[in-house]
């Protein structure tokens, strides 16, 4: 049957065709038939076969219609003519698109039979009025925002906590992505309830999660497999830390000076060495304990203050040009020597 | 051959004007001479620098140039104008010398202890603590202390630097007029009696090398009450002083155990010196990258270089940086470099030289000797 409709020609020929069919089915009649022809007329020899290379076949199209991208109408809804995600097609998309990598002074390829086009993903079926549309429809769920938290400041003060999770969208056969698991958790140091004590332990606790820049606390998790666990196991760190640090052990009683978060002038040995230098200068000869040293009233020597003050930042601050310069200033006061030119 | 001669005379002379000054006395120096080169005496050079003292390349260069010329510079300035300001009654003021390496602080110790020398100070001068602690030759001279249980002599180390003592204030030792003021008793025979002269402690030391470090001690002690009793004033110099605070030395006891530098005898009597319970004196110490191992050379601030310990052992003390050359200070030595000829060339390669020694004076004389 194939085999007819491919030499299927609306002419006169069919009938000649329809008879070779025919022949093909059943050699016995096509013996016959042979015989009528032979009884009808002679055979004319032909040799330079003229009539067959007249024959020649014409080529007839059939009714192709118009692309359907050329007969829409510029005022179609898109929404409906793609409504939701799927791979290119150049008959719908009534755009001149291009796409595909030629020789330098060539256009690339046209949309049809582009199968760069169709590899990549798009975004045709959101369009923004289709965004705007679809936002509309789904409005009737959502509950209006309250009203106290209209700016930055309020939501932090009543949503300290801040969880950063990210969603994976693309195109490939499975829509999970195994980085979506993962779950950072966000808070201020200042938001927490913490006294000087566990304020310094909570930070020791958590080491480089707190930056002291911006005062924030980060704690990340991806251990577990899932966005739900790793969210439960930020929070109970975070937990854990808190109580923790609340905490006071009977080794921490131990901790000396070197192991103070801070400088503190009255507790260092450098406020002995300028109580020293004063009693000297004084003239009076006498040994202080340690007690003594830490209650002993620095305001009456001159430039005391601006000393312990350039010391402990030269401490605290880091060590820098600016601190040992600003150290050296005040030394010179304290000593009466002239200033540096 | 003649002309030439005159032209090179008639070019130094024109130059000499320029660079040099003819103040030699360090005392009459004042921000009017900064910057220009003065020369040094040589009998005094060698009195005062003949054990050491100058950095080996600049050693080498005042042979080189058959003179000794110091710049003077601000640093120098300075220090000479708080010692003249500081009140002799109160303690003594620690100064710390601190800047990147090749900027000059051993030079501006050098240039302070030949104005300490004409101000007539007693001089205790080191010219280079790891010279002890931390260069270990091939027969280096070690004992375990008989005065103080677990301490180490460098018996050697302290007579050479006796016999620096001794030369550098030959004039002060000769007059005999620093007493003592106890007994020291070395061992039986062998004693110095209180009201010897000093002069006689330091002998002791050099020609009986086994007590050196304890006489070491002693003369610290001794300087320190007479100092204190204004019959002397002292200036001590000591370069390279964070090496007493870095954790380990190079030295091993003879069971292989690795010394501290707070195990060494000689340690313990210059940190004692270093101690602001005397008066009438100054102490200049300097904090360099060099005398400590590559692995601590990362800043040249001092507080990086002495560790806490050395911080608080010299706290409050008198931070002094030693920086670059600047502007009138760089052209000052291109000119005297032209002059002896340790520069040559057209005047456009100084502003190169300029910039590829970032004005370090150690990097700008390294770059011209090729030249």
């Amino acid at each position: 049957m194939s085999l007819f409709i491919r030499n299927y020609k609306p002419n006169s020929l069919a009938t000649v065709y329809n008879t070779k069919l025919w022949r093909l089915n059943s050699t016995t009649t096509d013996s016959a038939l042979k015989k009528d022809e032979e009884e009808e007329e002679f055979r004319v020899l032909d040799i330079l076969k003229k009539r067959e290379r007249f024959q020649r076949r014409v080529v007839r199209r059939t009714d192709i219609q118009p692309d359907r991208a050329d007969r829409m109408a510029t005022d179609q809804n898109w929404g409906n003519v793609w409504p939701g995600p799927k791979t290119f097609h150049p008959s719908s998309v009534p755009l001149p698109l291009r796409q595909g990598y030629v020789p330098k002074g060539q256009a690339p390829p046209g949309k049809k039979a582009n199968a760069e086009l169709m590899k990549i993903p798009n975004f045709l079926h959101l369009t923004p009025p289709v965004v705007k549309s679809q936002c509309e429809a789904i409005k009737q769920f959502c509950t209006e925002w309250p009203s106290l938290l209209n700016s930055e400041e309020a939501i932090e003060k009543h949503y300290p906590v801040e969880v950063i999770t990210s969603d994976y969208c693309h195109a490939s056969p499975t829509i999970r992505n195994p980085l979506a698991r993962i779950v950072t958790l966000r808070i201020k140091l200042s938001t927490l309830n913490l006294d000087k004590h566990s304020k310094d332990k909570f930070i020791r606790l958590v080491g480089d999660r707190y930056d002291s820049t911006t005062d924030l606390v980060t704690i990340t998790a991806d251990r577990c497999p899932a966005r739900a666990q790793n969210l439960d196991y930020v929070n109970y760190l975070l937990t854990a830390c808190y109580h923790e640090a609340w905490n006071v052990e009977e080794w921490e009683k131990d901790k000396t000076e070197d192991d103070m978060e801070y400088y503190d002038w009255n507790n260092n040995t450098s406020k002995k060495a300028l109580v020293n230098w004063h009693l000297q200068t004084k003239n009076e000869n006498r040994t202080l304990n340690d007690d003594e040293y830490k209650a002993f009233d620095t305001s009456e020597i001159p430039y005391a203050e601006e000393y312990k003050n350039a010391v402990s930042s030269w401490f605290n601050d880091g060590e820098s040009d600016a601190t040992v310069k600003n150290y050296g200033e005040v030394v010179r006061k304290l000593f009466g020597l002239p200033e540096k030119k | 051959m003649l002309s030439r001669s005159w032209r090179h005379l008639c070019r130094r002379y024109s130059q000499a004007v320029t660079f040099r000054t003819t103040e030699n006395s360090p005392s009459q120096h004042n921000e009017k001479q900064e910057g220009l080169f003065y020369t040094m005496n040589p009998d005094l050079c060698k009195q005062l620098f003949g054990h050491g003292g100058f950095p080996k390349s600049f050693q080498l260069q005042t042979k080189t140039f058959t003179e000794t010329a110091i710049m003077v510079r601000q640093p120098a300035l300075d220090l000479m104008n708080c010692i003249r300001a500081s009140d002799m009654d109160k303690p003594v003021i620690r100064y710390v010398l601190y800047g990147e390496k090749g900027t000059g602080k051993s030079l501006t110790i050098a240039h302070l202890l030949h104005y300490v020398h004409e101000e007539g100070y007693l001089i205790v001068h080191v010219p280079w603590v790891s010279e002890w602690l931390r260069r270990v030759p091939r027969h280096k001279e070690m004992s375990n202390s008989q005065t103080r249980e677990g301490l180490v002599d460098l018996p050697l180390d302290a007579a050479a630097w006796l016999i620096h003592f001794k030369s550098q204030n030959q004039t002060l030792l000769k007059s005999g007029d620093l007493k003592i003021s106890k007994d020291y008793v070395w061992s039986k025979r062998e004693t110095t009696e209180a009201g010897a002269p000093l002069a006689a402690l330091v002998e002791h030391g050099i020609s009986r090398v086994k007590y050196a470090c304890d006489v070491v001690d002693a003369l610290v002690d001794e300087l320190k009450i007479l100092s204190t009793n204004k019959q002397c004033k002292t200036f001590v110099a000591i370069d390279g002083f964070n090496s007493f605070f870095y954790p380990l030395t190079r030295l091993n006891t003879p069971t292989k155990k690795k010394v501290k530098p707070e195990e060494v005898t000689l340690t313990n009597s210059f940190l004692k010196l270093t101690n602001n319970d005397w008066s009438n004196g100054a102490i200049v110490v300097t904090a360099d990258q060099l005398a400590v191992p590559d692995d601590h050379q990362e800043s040249y601030l001092p507080r990086y270089l002495l560790y806490k310990k050395g911080f608080e052992h010299l706290d409050p003390f008198v931070p002094i940086e030693v920086g670059r050359y600047n502007e009138k200070e760089f052209l000052c030595c291109a000119e005297y470099y032209r002059d002896r000829l340790w520069l040559r060339g057209p005047k456009e390669i100084e502003t190169e030289l300029k910039f590829t020694s970032a004005c370090n004076p150690y990097r700008f004389m390294e770059q011209c000797a090729p030249l």
